[in-house]
């Protein structure tokens, strides 16, 4: 009770205390809000990948055949929920006669239906997202041509000044046709005088729907195509379909690591059955999850996201001077006091946790005051950063940079933990000295008449 | 003189001035350390950028690119402010390696090497021809065939120590590049056969330009057969012209007269056939044309710049604490230089005398330590990654060498003048209350 009574006498007298709550709660709030935005980038780093190419990865070394009958074996199994194939070949994309406007794009033959299933793809078309049933390339009145999907990125460049795009401009697009290129190669002799030739195969098509992924990379270079015609134009003289890679999503609770033996142990059967046991095909297939493949730049992602709060956990080491030198004061300021209540009998030890607790309180006060401030800086980082661009014309995050449209903004609660736990502590470290100068206070020297 | 033992006194007598030394020196040390090393990063990635762009870029991001380049040239070369003219031609491309069945996209930029290397730093990024740019399209093991350079990374994996591992001679592979020649209406050309305009190059250099995305995408072919896989017509056209000015020209005066000239030049063909595709052409210094790299840098430097403001504000506290302290227990010293005369103004100057010292000593202690540590910044990560395999950057995926630890004067001289003013800043109030300090009431008896 005296404890208590003094903390908050003290907290109403010397206001310089409330000093020490702020720093504390200033440099809490900026490793919440380091953390929280580095975990943000990194989740949705490894999210991207997940909506982009599903949770696992199958990709052989060259295009094989006979692709249904590998889907339909995978999903015969209790790991696999669904699997879709896809090829993906690199080409220029004409976008008008007239304007020289050519892009480089990559394309992605794709089955829509499937895909839906295996990835986040409905959700990021403009026209489709909202529609029922499974997204598809087959627009009304289109016929037999050709549709694709196409980035919304590869149609236009986002504003200057907001880095958004203007889906409005994008729609209008919606039903033009534009030229795809693009071509494989062939040897024109046998032996030592094969030279490579470039067959070029030109795919005119209607754009059917766009995608706003919030991914630079997909929503700037990517068309998409439907995979047999794509197939047919590039390969015409294949029998059967091919696929170059085949994603796939796992069922709800499957273990990763039991998935990919049952992947790789389905796929070395089906290469067995029924492509000929092709060495190569068995030996350089890989078969990876989307975040293992992510993996290496997550790593170096973590690295400099540590090194980061390393850097600012340094500089908070001020903040433990800071309260070291405001509880020195109060301690040398009321000596009396503390020879008063050691006159009274209490012992040394509880004298010093009179301010090793006060200043853990001081610590949790601030901390949570910049737990609290760290969470409404993260949740509102878009609009600040969009206030930023306002008020002083400085963008500060551009897709083309960080990857995604907008700054991730989750919390990192695991990381706002350890960050409050450690400035508690931190805070009581920084008044340890004082209290055992406290502590170390003899009554009869002090309350000394003279 | 007691303007000068007084703080002196203070400064050593009073432990507790440490702990304000303490934290400017920890601030100074850090600021100094992460500034350094970041100003190092940007202005090393600028130099770069600069490097691989000359001075100014005259060009249009149409990849149907200008007519009358040439006369433009000439132009360029007449003035004397120029040292150097280079045009370029600049389009994606899809290119495969002779033994692989597979297309990558990279962009392929036609130069002339000697009138590019003149023009910007492009010579001085080769491997195997650095000393004779002339011959770079000429491969080692046979000169007669057609050579391409390509961006070290699309050829060689950079290893751990961002090195690469590189032959004594580029290796015998060739490399089949594909275009889509475009008209001067932008249509393509050649429509509705089945074979493009593709040519095989042969590995003759690489080039390492340090820009991750140049590196890792461009692959550099003789001018004419660019122009011929990338522009159909008969009319020659170019997509930009890079050109670096005389020493003592600065790139801004230098682009200023650029600009001049190309509006007299745009003045003198406005009745040209192909006159329209000069409308779209800009004249922009090298920042202007790499900005979307170098902003976003910039960028960042300033706002970690801003970050570390914040928490050095801590700094500024800890020292309004430490003479708040110091002065509440000198108000007999104070009481008794004003009984003596000394005005406030004076006692105002003593402390702040005294911030100036302890600023001077922190910031000196911080800054002689953030010196060593950046000295040694590159031999700790060494035996860090020998002992702990523990890299800063991890060099396989970012194209960074050493650790810039080059102080900058600037830096130096900012770092320590805004600690000082920090010290100052912290101590204002603190002097202002001992100022304010009357002798009457701080020297009465019942306060001794």
């Amino acid at each position: 009770m005296l404890k208590l009574f003094l903390w908050l006498r003290y907290l109403r007298k010397k206001k310089i205390v409330f000093l020490s709550i702020a720093a504390v709660a200033v440099s809490v709030s900026l490793l919440v809000v380091v953390a929280s935005l580095f975990t943000g980038f990194i989740n949705a780093f490894e999210r991207a990948a997940v909506e982009a190419i599903g949770d696992v990865v199958l990709y052989p070394p060259m295009r094989f055949a006979e692709y249904p009958l590998l889907i339909e074996r995978l999903e015969q199994t209790e790991t696999v929920e669904a699997a879709t194939a896809m090829t993906l070949v690199p080409g220029l994309l004409h976008l008008g006669a007239g304007t020289g406007n050519v892009r480089p794009v990559e394309i992605w033959g794709i089955e829509p239906g499937r895909r839906a299933k295996v990835t986040g793809f409905k959700r990021f078309l403009l026209e489709q997202k909202d529609a029922p049933g499974e997204p598809t390339f087959d627009t009304p009145g289109a016929g037999e041509k050709t549709a694709g999907f196409v980035g919304i990125g590869v149609l236009g460049e986002p504003d200057e000044k907001t880095d958004e795009y203007d889906p409005a401009i994008a729609e209008e697009m919606i039903g033009t046709q534009v030229v795809l290129t693009t071509g494989t190669a062939s040897q024109t002799e046998q032996g030592d005088a094969a030279r490579p030739q470039f067959n070029r195969r030109v795919v005119p098509f209607t754009i059917a729907d766009i995608l706003h992924t919030g991914v630079h990379q997909f929503d700037e270079g990517c068309v998409y195509l439907p995979i047999e015609k794509l197939n047919r134009t590039l390969y015409p003289d294949d029998e059967s379909p091919t696929a170059g890679q085949i994603l796939i999503k796992l069922a709800g609770e499957t273990e990763t690591d039991v998935a990919l033996a049952v992947i790789g142990g389905i796929w070395r059967s089906f290469v067995q059955d029924q492509l000929e046991s092709d060495p190569y095909l068995l030996q350089y297939t890989k078969i990876d999850t989307a975040k293992e493949l992510q993996r290496p730049y997550v790593a170096a992602y973590r690295k400099q996201m540590g090194i980061l709060l390393l850097i600012f956990g340094v500089v908070s080491i001020g903040v433990i001077l800071l309260i070291f030198c405001i509880f020195y004061m109060i301690v040398r300021l009321k000596q009396k006091d503390i020879a008063i209540i050691k006159s009274c009998g209490a012992t040394s030890r509880s004298v010093a946790f009179v301010f090793v607790g006060f200043g853990a309180c001081v610590g949790a006060a601030g901390s949570g005051v910049g737990a609290v401030l760290g969470y409404v800086i993260t949740k509102n980082v878009n609009t600040i950063e969009d206030w930023i661009r306002v008020i002083f014309g400085l963008k500060l995050w551009r897709s083309s940079v960080y990857f995604f449209t907008k700054i991730p903004n989750e919390m990192d609660w695991l990381w706002t933990g350890r960050i409050v736990f450690l400035a508690i502590i931190a805070a009581a470290i920084g008044t340890l000295i004082p209290a055992i100068v406290a502590a170390l206070t003899k009554p009869v020297e002090t309350l000394r008449y003279e | 003189m007691y303007k000068i033992i007084i703080p002196t006194r203070y400064l050593v007598k009073r432990r507790i001035t440490y702990f304000a030394v303490m934290a400017v020196a920890l601030c100074v040390f850090i600021v100094l350390v992460v500034m350094t090393v970041m100003t190092g990063l940007v202005t090393d990635f600028k130099q770069k950028n600069h490097r691989f762009a000359g001075d100014c870029v005259v060009g249009t991001k149409s990849l149907v690119g200008f007519a009358y380049y040439e006369d433009f040239v000439q132009w360029l070369e007449g003035a004397d402010f120029v040292e150097g003219v280079s045009p370029v031609i600049k389009s994606p491309a899809l290119i495969r390696r002779r033994s692989s069945e597979r297309n990558s996209r990279v962009e392929i930029m036609g130069v002339d090497p000697v009138r590019h290397s003149r023009a910007t730093g492009f010579g001085d990024t080769l491997y195997y021809h650095k000393d004779d740019v002339s011959k770079a399209f000429r491969p080692a093991y046979d000169p007669n065939l057609p050579g391409c350079i390509l961006g070290i990374d699309l050829e060689l994996q950079r290893g751990a120590r961002s090195t690469y591992a590189y032959q004594a001679s580029p290796a015998q592979v060739g490399y089949s590049i594909s275009c889509l020649p475009l008209t001067a209406k932008g249509a393509l050309a050649q429509a509705g056969t089945d074979v493009i305009d593709t040519k095989t190059f042969h590995y003759s250099d690489n080039s390492h330009s340090g820009l991750p995305r140049v590196d890792g995408s461009i692959v550099y072919v003789p001018f004419e057969q660019a122009q011929q896989l990338c522009m159909a017509g008969s009319e020659k056209r170019a997509s930009a012209i890079h050109i670096r000015f005389q020493p003592d020209i600065t790139p801004e005066e230098g682009c200023r007269r650029v600009a001049a000239l190309w509006q007299r030049f745009r003045r003198e063909k406005a009745g040209a056939a192909l006159a329209y595709l000069l409308e779209n052409v800009t004249v922009q210094s090298w920042k202007g044309y790499r900005r979307e790299s170098i902003a976003p840098m910039e960028q960042e430097q300033t706002v970690m710049g801003v970050m570390f403001g914040l928490v050095a504000i801590t700094t500024v506290f800890i020292v309004l604490v430490v003479f708040y302290m110091i002065i509440s227990h000198k108000s007999k010293d104070i009481g008794i230089l004003k009984s003596i005369g000394v005005s406030d103004f004076d006692v105002i100057e003593l402390f702040s005398g005294f911030a100036f010292l302890v600023g001077i000593l922190g910031s000196s202690i911080g800054l002689s330590a953030g010196w060593v540590f950046l000295v040694k910044i590159n031999r700790i990560e060494d035996w860090l990654f020998e002992r702990f395999g523990f890299q800063l950057w991890d060099r396989t995926i970012y194209a960074i060498g050493d650790i810039p630890n080059r102080v900058e004067p600037e830096v130096l001289v900012a770092i320590f003048l805004s600690a000082v003013a920090a010290c100052l800043a912290g101590a204002l109030l603190p002097s202002w209350q001992a100022a304010r300090q009357r002798p009457a009431e701080t020297l009465q008896v019942n306060q001794l």
